[in-house]
């Protein structure tokens, strides 16, 4: 590999000391001295320049660790570009911000390129690359497939390369009939995560509906979440008639044992239902041949219930939580960011599997931070800004623009 | 975990050669002719032999003990202490006790593993009610457990128990006793518990995934409470058959470390019962030779202390600064 200067790389997950503030982030190592003592008036200055170069407007004494998740990616970015790299390496840059928050991301990137800065993005975002790339690079199982010219191609034909194929049309949603009652009904519902938190906040779902949660992450998302699956207390009532799947944010962490198996995996919660233990003992047949099922009906490779999940890529090991989630037809499902960073052709399927489970009358709680994928499979999106509902829109009415904008806390 | 607990065994076994050897060089006395005395020292003989199994089986169920709260995600260092809670009970209890065999021997045993199970329990309710960190409250309960023991026996050790009391040997003349079989059966019990039940599952989820299996209904804090409770019962047990099987009394120098070693046992054995059990063989056979070696090759028998606290030190470390 060669390059002709500093290559810069900012992470999917960032590489941020959150402890220190903007500007010792972003000199670190650099910092300009005076004698053996750091010249912290010359540090800012530095730190305020490149930002106002950019336009990547930044606090440089905030300190990191209190920074939305968008503000933490541009002190990741103006770290990467002091250095003034040759080429920028990009890791899924906007997994994480809201639509308008991506305009003018990439607004600055191209300002970027124009000077002469060499820029490589790592995406599951087609849109974003027939948009804004000049040339584009399919891969699949570590192989380039394809190279070609955005200009082009089409974001139909950058899916078939990544998938080697056709990619099968999503599930049809039929029509289900109203009921009389919500699956889920909640009521001024209040609650605090680690993360975000929501006020007083009034749903419901009812059988056979998916409702999308729409909103830049940190509007409460997390709070929403975590008090549905009952992980967090909260205020106000929260009712629920019958069982519950769910999709976890951080499938690794909160979902999986990755040291185990797909077939012990896929028993938990369930380790106490009758069908699966036979007095004090595990009912291994029975764990095995559940696995088998989620396995067939997800496709997940390899095929083997006895396979440690650890080995698996994130979208099968998306498939094994997925297919535990929505296993037994559930009464409510709580699926939040269920296609994140995983391959198209595991998304397609994933997303179908949700519009079938709905169909089969499945009250279905879909969190995503892509209004495409809230387009495709809601049938009611909720604007969620600062904890509370923005806006609702039924499927008729559901409309870009306005949505976006209410994610961005306008009117 | 397995990677890691294949090289805790490969770095125990570097620490005995290489720390071993160049004590004993230090010592003047050839490397070969030391290991050599050592394990003559604790199998030359069908005595020697039934003296490391003796110290094998006062490994085995503290290192059982703590290869349960490994599994469940709980480093406890406390086995120590929960061995002499345990021995202590056994023993005030053994003094004032007089009755037949079958009935004075499984109640001893039983108040040993209650003893020890209550002093378990107390870390773990300090963990699940305060979120306390078990290896400090652990760490601080053991030297509580040797003060108190102190206090309560109120000389250096009780009256000796009845012999209606004691274990009965396995080998005449030895003091081996039944208590190795009922370490090796609690060995097959906990594998059967850790792999094949609901309970060990919850518990291994617990251990190796807390937040998954918090979201998958296990209750983190009542399964560390029981399975601190259960850590400590085994150690418990362990100073029960020390008191009831080898000493015949409660003392206060009853345990040389065992509830240390037995950590060092736990991580060579793999956290495997059945492994955990050959580990504690091979560290009954430090534990016996170094008599042995001191006499025949004049070695400080100090030298297996300083062996085994090296272990003990790299391999806790490296759990510790693994998370």
């Amino acid at each position: 590999m060669e390059s002709r200067g500093p290559v810069g790389l900012v992470h999917q997950h960032f590489e941020l000391v959150d402890r220190l503030t903007v500007w010792e982030n972003v000199l670190l190592g650099r910092e300009p001295r005076r004698g053996w003592r750091i010249d912290v008036a010359a540090a800012r200055a530095q730190v305020n320049e490149l930002a106002a170069r950019h336009g990547l407007a930044v606090d440089p004494d905030a300190l990191v660790e209190t920074l939305p998740i968008g503000i933490k990616q541009r002190v990741e970015l103006l770290r990467e570009l002091e250095r003034e790299p040759a080429i920028l390496l990009l890791d899924e840059p906007t997994a994480v911000l809201a639509p308008s928050e991506i305009a003018s991301f990439f607004a600055t990137i191209v300002a970027l390129a124009r000077r002469g800065t060499a820029i490589m993005v790592v995406t599951h975002k087609l849109a974003e690359v027939i948009a804004y790339a000049s040339t584009v690079s399919v891969m699949r199982a570590g192989k380039i497939v394809a190279q070609m010219q955005t200009a082009q191609t089409s974001v139909q034909a950058l899916a078939q390369a990544m998938v080697g194929g056709e990619l099968p049309p999503l599930a049809q949603r039929a029509a289900t009939p109203n009921a009389a009652e919500p699956a889920l009904r909640a009521r001024r519902l209040s609650a605090r995560s680690e993360a975000d938190a929501i006020e007083e906040f009034d749903l419901e779902i009812a059988p056979g509906e998916i409702v999308g949660i729409a909103g830049v992450e940190g509007n409460g998302q997390t709070a929403l979440a975590d008090a549905l699956a009952g992980t967090i207390p909260h205020d106000g009532t929260l009712e629920l008639r019958g069982s519950r799947g769910t999709i976890p944010q951080d499938r690794q962490r909160e979902g999986l044992v990755l040291d185990w198996t797909i077939a012990e995996n896929v028993l938990l919660g369930r380790q106490r239902s009758p069908a699966f233990h036979k007095g004090p003992q595990i009912d291994r047949g029975a764990s095995v041949a559940f696995a088998q099922e989620i396995i067939e009906q997800f496709d997940v490779r390899p095929p083997r219930p006895q396979a440690p999940m650890r080995g698996l890529s994130g979208g099968n090991q998306q498939k094994v939580v997925v297919g535990r989630a929505l296993a037994g037809e559930p009464a409510f499902v709580l699926a939040y960011q269920p296609t994140r960073g995983i391959d198209v052709g595991a998304a397609a399927l994933v997303q179908s599997r949700l519009i079938e489970a709905r169909n089969a009358g499945s009250a279905i709680l879909l969190v995503s931070f892509e209004l495409d994928e809230l387009f495709a499979l809601a049938d009611r999106i909720v604007v969620l800004f600062r904890g509370r509902i923005a806006g609702t829109f039924a499927r008729e009415g559901f409309d870009r623009g306005r949505i976006g904008a209410l994610m961005a806390g306008g009117s | 975990m397995s990677a890691t607990a294949s090289r805790d065994a490969a770095i125990a076994l570097a620490i005995v050669v290489v720390f071993g050897s160049v004590a004993m060089l230090v010592a003047g006395v050839s490397p070969l002719d030391g290991f050599a005395a050592l394990l003559i020292g604790a199998l030359g003989s069908s005595q020697e032999i039934a003296e490391t199994l003796v110290a094998t089986t006062s490994l085995l169920f503290p290192a059982l003990g703590v290869t349960l709260a490994f599994r469940a995600g709980l480093f406890n260092i406390g086995a120590e202490g929960q061995l002499i809670a345990g021995g202590l009970v056994a023993g005030l209890l053994g003094e004032r006790l007089a009755g037949p065999a079958i009935v004075a021997i499984p109640l001893l045993l039983a108040a040993g593993a209650l003893g020890g199970g209550v002093w378990g329990a107390l870390a773990g309710l300090l963990r699940a009610r305060f979120a306390a960190n078990e290896v400090i409250a652990t760490l601080m309960l053991n030297i509580i457990a040797a003060l108190l023991a102190g206090y309560l026996i109120g000389g250096h050790e009780t009256t000796p128990l009845p012999p209606s009391s004691w274990l009965p040997a396995l080998i005449p003349d030895t003091r081996l006793t039944i208590a190795l079989l009922l370490a090796l059966a609690l060995a097959f019990v906990l594998r059967w518990v850790l792999r094949a039940t609901v309970i060990g599952y919850e518990l291994r989820a617990a251990g190796d995934a807390p937040e998954t299996a918090r979201r998958a209904g296990i209750d983190l804090a009542k399964t560390a409470f029981w399975t601190m409770a259960a850590s400590g019962a085994f150690a418990g047990l362990g100073g029960a058959t020390i008191v009831t099987g080898v000493l015949h009394r409660f003392n206060l120098a009853l345990s040389p470390g065992y509830g240390f070693i037995a950590i060092a046992v736990a991580l060579v054995g793999e956290l495997d019962p059945l492994l955990v059990t050959v580990a504690a063989f091979v560290f009954g056979i430090l534990q016996n030779g170094a008599i042995g070696m001191q006499a025949a090759a004049n070695v400080p028998r100090d030298v297996v202390t300083a062996i085994e606290g090296a272990i003990i030190l790299v391999l806790s470390g490296r759990r510790a600064f693994k998370r």
